[in-house]
């Protein structure tokens, strides 16, 4: 009875630690750690289908010959599982070894594998992987094990899809869905620490404030769903024309912006006109129909234009941008101080 | 005793995939086990398409769908198709976990499989 309550507290501060992981590594690291307090193994599998990489924790004598057998059985295990077959070449191995029990003397440089158990770890119906224990003694497991085993493959499973709609809630909070870039209180948020950033050590800082020419007539003539289409196709032109460094976000309606950190005013006006001009030869999909969109573009940068605070900065970029508009479209305007 | 009927047959063998459920859920729990009666199920669908009809999900098992459907086929059918559902079963529990499922089922299950065998048999 003692023995049960003492695996029971050890079962419970595992699933403690998986629970509390923040990411995979994590939830793996935690369970093979605490393994060793309720079994006696000498490898712990944790294998991924996507990737096929198979992380074991393995005793630090387990010799090569066992390693190999416990990736044969897990191909086998999971083929059967997935009802396609796994070849053993296609699995990537990550071995960590380490003294599972420091009572244990060494593993036989000839062991071989004679016990395991293995259990799929499952995410709303899907297989996700495999866990297994094994070991080179035989009948090493019985029920109670077997139990503890799948509470604990629960349990790294139900952390798994935690982390996993904790990270769609972030997702949602931060992007915008329509275009996939970052909505504007990402872009606020950012654009605050960046500029304290600027201001504090005196680095500069350029916004680019971007509009879609007559955009209001792609969605009369064509209709929302294909000026969308319009939307999504310059935002992705934007992604891939930034830096990685630089903060791409839609500001509203048909309006991006674009936070370039350490880029002057030459930079930014590079980056800029290189956006336009690809905008500008870019044909995108309407209906039954291509059009050529374009943009207008407004810049403003600190120092070079003197900006006190962030929300100035904005609002230089959209006088820049009014400029552009004003002086005919499809162009690029730098904030001009007989403007303000 | 007569030859059993269909009835009999089924009611049998919903029995021991009730009893297997009991046991082999409270060892490895309620998801897994589906997904491994699903496996199983899918093994077999082609040639046994009555047995599709076993429900199962996080919230335990339900056979009268199969009982339903079954009740048509001959006795012997329905024995092939559990006997042959079963073995799937139990193949999967082994390599999932060797013997240690297998030994806490086959004291329920063989006596099962043996009184529907004679039921089949007898005249």
């Amino acid at each position: 009875m003692k023995l049960i309550f003492k695996n029971l507290n050890v079962l419970r501060s595992t699933i403690n630690d998986i629970s509390a992981s923040s990411d995979l590594k994590e939830i793996v690291e935690s369970t093979g750690t605490n393994l060793s307090a309720l079994f006696d193994f000498s490898s712990f599998g944790v294998f991924w289908k996507d990737g096929h990489l198979l992380h074991l924790y393995q005793e630090e004598s387990c010799p090569l010959s066992f390693t190999q057998e416990v990736v044969k059985h897990t191909a086998k295990v999971f083929s059967a599982l997935m009802g396609e077959t796994l070849d053993v070449e296609r699995v990537n191995i990550q071995v960590e070894k380490r003294k599972l029990n420091p009572g244990q003397i060494r593993m036989d440089p000839k062991a071989t594998l004679k016990s395991h158990l293995t259990l799929p770890l499952t995410l709303e119906k899907e297989i996700l992987g495999c866990i297994s224990i094994n070991s080179e003694q035989p009948n090493a497991f019985d029920a109670q094990d077997l139990q503890f085993f799948s509470v604990i493959g629960y349990q790294m499973a139900a952390t798994i899809e935690h982390l996993q709609r904790l990270s769609s809630i972030k997702n949602l909070a931060i992007y915008d869905t329509l275009t996939g870039l970052y909505n504007r209180r990402y872009f606020e948020e950012r654009f605050g620490t960046e500029v304290q950033q600027s201001f504090t050590n005196k680095t500069p800082l350029s916004l680019i404030l971007i509009d879609i020419d007559h955009f209001k007539k792609v969605n009369d003539t064509f209709g929302h769903p294909e000026g969308d289409k319009i939307l999504r196709g310059v935002a992705s032109l934007l992604k891939n024309s930034v830096r990685k460094k630089d903060t791409v976000a839609r500001y509203g309606g048909e309006e991006f912006i674009l936070i370039l950190p350490e880029a002057g005013v030459e930079a930014a006006s590079m980056i800029a006109e290189r956006i336009r001009k690809l905008v500008e030869s870019t044909r995108f999909d309407v209906g039954n129909a291509h059009l050529n969109a374009t943009i207008s573009l407004g810049i403003s940068s600190f120092p070079s234009h003197r900006a006190r605070s962030k929300d100035e900065l904005v609002k230089m970029a959209d006088l820049a941008l009014y400029r552009a508009k004003r002086e005919g479209r499809n162009r690029v305007s730098l904030y001009d101080p007989a403007q303000g | 005793m007569g030859k059993g009927s269909s009835d009999q047959v089924l009611e049998l063998y919903s029995n021991l995939l009730l009893e297997i459920w009991e046991v082999v859920s409270a060892l490895i729990g309620e998801t897994v086990l589906t997904l491994l009666f699903h496996l199983a199920m899918k093994k077999i669908e082609g040639k046994y398409p009555f047995l599709t009809s076993i429900n199962v999900s996080e919230d335990g098992i339900s056979l009268d769908g199969v009982k339903e459907r079954g009740r048509s086929l001959p006795p012997v059918e329905i024995h092939r198709g559990f006997q042959g559902f079963i073995t799937h079963l139990f193949d999967l529990f082994t390599t999932l976990s060797e013997g240690v499922i297998s030994r806490e089922l086959f004291p329920k299950v063989i006596p099962k499989v043996k009184e529907a065998e004679r039921m089949i048999s007898n005249k």
